[in-house]
């Protein structure tokens, strides 16, 4: 199992994957936006999204989980 | 004279020293037959201290220091001195030999590194560190303090005359993790080298917390989340080649002469893609280094730091043959955003690099210092000034070009022309301004926008205003706070020759 975290503290744009979805490693599962960047969430590992803890318009902090592969 | 003119200097009792001079002649072979003898490495070591030394050095080039230097009747002082060359430039090389006590320094270990030390700092010889070593050893008690002591005033003193670079090649305690803090670049080799100021025993019985030496101090944790060691390799041998690698970049000594190598053209490819490397859309990423391989010469880099605060990047590179150290937002980690941990990274760096009369060139992306509670938390004001003071103290040709967007305190500290900048440019479709359009247009206009019935439609419209009229490039260039406006393709041309004005033997 590994975890998707967000980089840096922002709002949670976009969310491109949805649980259920596969994976490859790399695949952008969500989009953050903070200082008017657009910053990628990258996935991990390959596999399976078991869970999507972020809803969009969510501030996020540094460290925090937005999504769980398996 | 000496002697005169018919004395006969050669003629010597030879028949009475004969026996002796073997005698002196056998107890050295003896005593460097006892030298020879090889300590199996133990663990994932490869080799012993004395091989160290000779691996890092050009081959056949090392010659030690007071090899036969004993700390007691039976013990070596645990450490191998001595210096060598790497591509034909002198080095001092100070290796911790982890089979003498685990490398503990003592007193005489302590003594021979200071020697060695000083016989760089008199003479102006780059120091590597190969470190192995438990931290002072306590059965030489306060004169193992003394001796760690001496060490770190000689690498302080060392810092101001030559580089030094240290090399964790095993796990490295308390004093053995303050001398590599005190110098220039660390570099760490994975699941072998630890830094730490106790190691795991000692942490468990002073807090109870149970962490592994990797835990403590191992470099993923040095590399990404503390700042402390600069990079990671897989080998010793790898360690070698970067240590090697980074002394090409630099004189060997402060005032000394750069390295320049015959200039390379820049990768034609990425110089055919430097126009379209920056994204239409200003909140879209990209990776900078394509915007680095369109302007510096095709060839070898070196980056510091690669895997802290990535949000910037700090490398050494060739510009027209010349080393040159490179700092640049990444917008593709984080933004390109600057803060605390990114302003210390460029500080350091920066400030290594002017003293070494490497030109400073910035390339800039910057959304603006992040922030925030964590921020402000972390001490950003400090760091951020020491940025400051690293650009304004820098004098090595510092020469900047906003490539895209630089925006209020961020623009100052990317080294702009009012920290001291020799020349700088701003690329055609770059935005400097005080705020971005988003922040300026919701202070400026509050009232409208409050009134406003469609205040998004409003905002936008009023964004895309001031991005034209306020933000864009030719109103910094009309007021000669950057020197012209360019196209991105005409970056290298630029900068080579604003280079090579600046080092021209004419200058300063």
């Amino acid at each position: 199992m590994a975890e998707a975290r967000a980089e840096i503290v922002a709002n949670v744009w976009k969310l491109v994957a949805s649980v259920g979805d596969e994976v490859a490693v790399g695949d952008v599962l969500a989009v953050l936006e903070t200082m008017k960047m657009e910053i990628p969430v990258p996935s991990p590992s390959a596999g399976t999204v078991i869970e999507i803890p972020v809803t969009e318009g969510q501030i996020v902090q540094e460290g925090d989980v937005i999504a769980v592969i398996e | 004279m000496f002697y005169e003119q018919g004395d006969d200097v050669t003629s010597v009792d030879t028949e009475r020293t004969a026996p002796e001079h073997t005698d002196h002649r056998s107890v050295l072979a003896q005593r460097r037959d006892e030298l020879a003898v090889r300590v199996e490495p133990k663990g994932s070591r490869v080799y012993t201290a004395r091989e160290r030394a000779e691996a890092f050095v050009d081959p056949g080039t090392f010659v030690p220091m007071v090899p036969l230097r004993k700390a007691g009747p039976t013990g070596g002082s645990g450490v191998v001195t001595g210096w060598g060359s790497t591509s034909g430039h002198p080095v001092v090389v100070i290796s911790h030999d982890a089979a003498v006590a685990s490398g503990a320094i003592g007193a005489v270990f302590a003594e021979t590194v200071q020697r060695a030390q000083r016989l760089a700092i008199d003479k102006g010889y780059p120091i590597v560190y190969i470190n192995d070593s438990g931290g002072a050893r306590i059965h030489d008690g306060i004169h193992a303090l003394h001796g760690c002591g001496g060490i770190f005033a000689n690498n302080v003193e060392a810092s101001h005359v030559v580089p030094q670079i240290s090399l964790i090649l095993g796990p490295c305690a308390g004093a053995a993790a303050y001398s590599p803090a005190l110098t220039d670049w660390t570099i760490m080799v994975k699941g072998q080298g630890q830094m730490f100021l106790t190691g795991p025993e000692i942490v468990k019985a002073a807090t109870g917390e149970d962490a592994s030496a990797d835990d403590i101090g191992g470099s993923q944790l040095h590399t990404t989340v503390s700042g402390v060691a600069h990079l990671e390799v897989p080998t010793e041998e790898a360690a070698f080649e970067a240590a090697r690698t980074l002394l090409s970049f630099l004189p060997n000594r402060v005032g000394g002469a750069a390295k320049v190598v015959e200039p390379r053209p820049a990768d034609p490819v990425a110089v055919e893609r430097l126009p379209l490397v920056v994204p239409d859309k200003s909140s879209v990423v990209f990776d900078m280094h394509e915007v680095l391989d369109g302007v510096l010469d095709a060839g070898e880099r070196f980056e510091l730091m690669p895997t802290h605060a990535p949000s910037v990047l700090t490398l050494l590179g060739r510009l027209d043959g010349r080393p040159v150290a490179v700092v640049a937002n990444q917008p593709k980690a984080r933004g390109g955003i600057l803060d605390a941990k990114a302003s210390v990274k460029i500080s350091r760096f920066v400030e290594f690099c002017a003293r070494y009369d490497l030109p400073i060139l910035t390339f800039v992306d910057v959304p603006g210092f992040l922030p925030g509670t964590v921020e402000e938390g972390r001490g950003v004001i400090t760091q951020g000034a020491t940025m400051l003071r690293a650009y304004v103290e820098a004098k090595s040709p510092v020469l900047t070009v906003v490539v895209r967007k630089a925006y209020g305190g961020a623009y100052i500290a990317m080294g702009a022309r009012s920290l001291g900048a020799d020349f700088t440019w701003a690329w055609s479709g770059s935005e400097i301004a005080v705020m971005g359009p988003g922040g300026a247009v919701a202070l400026l206009h509050r009232r409208a926008l409050k009134e406003a019935e469609e205040p998004t439609v409003l905002r936008d419209q009023l964004a895309a205003e001031y991005r034209e009229n306020v933000a864009r490039p030719y109103l910094a260039a009309e007021a000669g706070i950057v020197d012209d406006v360019i196209f991105p393709e005409e970056t290298r041309g630029r900068m080579v020759d604003a280079l090579r004005l600046l080092s021209h033997e004419s200058a300063r």
